[in-house]
């Protein structure tokens, strides 16, 4: 016996319409209960009141450091964001070593002569600004994180401007990678430092605080934001550009 | 709360759009969405109304809002971005191997 092969396509759409029938009830019984479990919680009064209030009214005192996320980050929870930065070396390695291949990107000439002048103009001023953000993560709202990506973005308005080739010949992998190494080694030398001078590991070197609200001051935090910041920026390059290495050959 | 509402909307969204969508990398922007989303409801939510956790010079702030949820999400955001990066490259891999990324399509894992 033979099924009709008419009545398929519609047996299969009806199968598809009930699947999504049946996820966006449940999917939808899942939100109610959320919705009807988060009536119950009590207000908002700090995650954990002792400790938040601490660093507020504290947290200038100890560190040095304007913005206190930055002090949160870079010297309370430093070792946490050692891991952090240690898990985007992981995913660079990984993305590296998935995507390997030897071969010479060679790619399209880029965009016009005037897109080309006018990012040749604007290049220094964005680089300036990444800079910015990572050397002030103490003062002002940013870190290293944030200017680490704007430094990586310019590698990024390369490729497309000026051809992916452009990026590869002026800075070899070879020296984003020893960006990258050096970053993580200054993070990992600053951590050894507070070994030494002050006892414990990560510990915010006392010597080098300054008057507050100058550039150099909050103990190691600038350089641990410097180092953080070129690790990001030479990391998402080279991630950038060993996801785009099979449309070298392609563009051709 | 208006944003535990938003929370749920959106990190429904992109669960469905985890469980239902067959395309590999929807299901990467799925992901997305819901992370997203929770970093949205702790920003939020932990916003009492006092200012960015930011001393000023020669100005007294007496009320901050808390800057521990913010530092926490700044790591979650980076994070994040090193698991997105890393499957997309996996995907990458599977459409040279397979030459699709649609999850029933490819060979050898259906039925």
């Amino acid at each position: 016996m033979e099924i009709p092969t008419e009545t398929q396509p519609e047996v299969e759409i009806l199968n598809k319409l009930m699947k999504k029938a049946l996820v966006s009830f449940v999917l939808a019984g899942v939100a109610f209960a959320l919705y009807r479990s988060f009536a119950l919680m009590p207000a908002y009064q700090g995650l954990n009141l002792g400790l938040s209030n601490y660093i507020i009214e504290s947290g200038l005192k100890d560190t040095g450091s304007l913005n206190l996320i930055t002090a949160v980050l870079y010297d309370y929870r430093a070792f946490d964001s050692l891991g952090e930065s240690t898990v985007i070396f992981g995913a660079v390695s990984g993305i590296v070593l998935i995507l390997s291949r030897k071969m010479l990107p060679v790619s399209s000439k880029g965009l016009s002569f005037i897109v080309k002048r006018t990012l040749g103009i604007m290049t220094p001023f964005i680089a300036l600004f990444g800079l910015y953000i990572m050397s002030h993560g103490h003062l002002t709202p940013g870190g290293g994180f944030q200017g680490g990506v704007i430094l990586a973005a310019i590698s990024i308005i390369f490729s497309i401007v000026y051809g992916s080739a452009f990026d590869y010949r002026r800075y070899s992998p070879q020296t984003k990678t020893a960006l990258e190494t050096g970053g993580a080694l200054t993070f990992l030398g600053l951590g050894l430092a507070g070994i030494l001078m002050e006892g414990a590991f990560l510990q915010n070197l006392g010597f080098l605080t300054a008057e507050t609200g100058t550039l150099i001051s909050a103990g190691s935090i600038p350089y641990i934001n410097i180092g953080v910041g070129f690790k990001v920026g030479a990391g998402l390059a080279i991630i950038f550009y060993s996801m785009i290495q099979k449309t070298f050959e392609e563009d051709f | 709360m208006f944003n535990n509402l938003i929370f749920i909307i959106l990190f429904m969204l992109g669960f469905y759009a985890l469980i239902m969508k067959t395309n590999l990398i929807k299901n990467v922007i799925g992901l997305n969405i819901m992370e997203a989303a929770v970093f949205f409801w702790v920003i939020s939510f932990s916003d009492v109304g006092g200012e960015v956790s930011i001393h000023k010079l020669g100005e007294e702030v007496t009320k901050f809002n808390d800057p521990v949820p913010q530092a926490l999400t700044l790591t979650g955001i980076v994070i994040g971005a090193s698991t997105a990066a890393l499957l997309l490259t996996l995907i990458i891999e599977l459409n040279k191997f397979s030459g699709t990324i649609d999850r029933e399509k490819i060979e050898g894992l259906n039925d």
